[in-house]
């Protein structure tokens, strides 16, 4: 009984750490330029919604479908601005 | 993305074997919308959270910072242009070179 009870407080403690650390982390790199992955590293995957000029794509844009090309990624502030 | 579009074929290989994807915070009909009037080959993904700017280091408050960033056929980072300046024909000249290299298969190459 009290060997589980410990196993749980034990158990919240790390997920306390856990989530301590990861917010550490997240005021220390608000998606801001130092947190841009480096040359050489894995290029983080995602999927989005996409779309091509002629509408709207049914399935995601997926990162880790493309492998075997090179993509460009062009990250732009909005629609309809020059560039 | 005018000039991505407009140097398709010399910067990106007519996307043969290349794959260019323009990533804002806009809403996917917007952009849809935006590459039909002023047909772009290129595709576009939709992120109005920044979710993957922020993955990227490229979520600057409401907006996307103009960042760009070169991805290998394995799916490692070849290259990446830090506030990229889409007014400069130098940079573009730089970009279409990183994505030759990477056509290449050779190493990467950094650039702030």
């Amino acid at each position: 009984m009290k060997g589980r009870f410990m196993f749980t407080v034990g158990l919240a403690g790390l997920t306390a750490a856990a989530l301590a650390g990861g917010a550490a982390a997240q005021q220390a790199a608000p998606g801001g330029a130092a947190s841009a992955p480096n040359v050489g590293q894995m290029a983080p995957d995602f999927s989005l919604p996409g779309s091509t000029r002629y509408g709207l794509l049914r399935d995601p844009v997926k990162l880790s479908d493309f492998r075997g090309q090179t993509v460009v990624l062009a990250f732009f502030p909005k629609a309809r601005t020059k560039g | 993305m005018e000039t991505y579009r407009d140097q398709y074929v010399t910067l990106f290989n007519n996307g043969k074997k290349v794959v260019v994807i323009g990533i804002s915070t806009d809403p996917d009909t917007t952009q849809a919308n935006w590459a039909r009037e002023s047909s772009f080959p290129n595709l576009f993904a939709s992120d109005p959270d920044q979710t993957v700017a922020k993955l990227y280091g490229s979520a600057d408050s409401k907006f996307d910072t103009r960042n760009v960033f070169v991805v290998g056929p394995d799916g490692h980072i070849t290259a990446r242009m830090m506030k990229f300046n889409v007014l400069s024909a130098d940079a573009f000249t730089e970009l279409g070179k990183y994505v030759q290299q990477t056509l290449k298969s050779s190493g990467g190459t950094d650039r702030h």
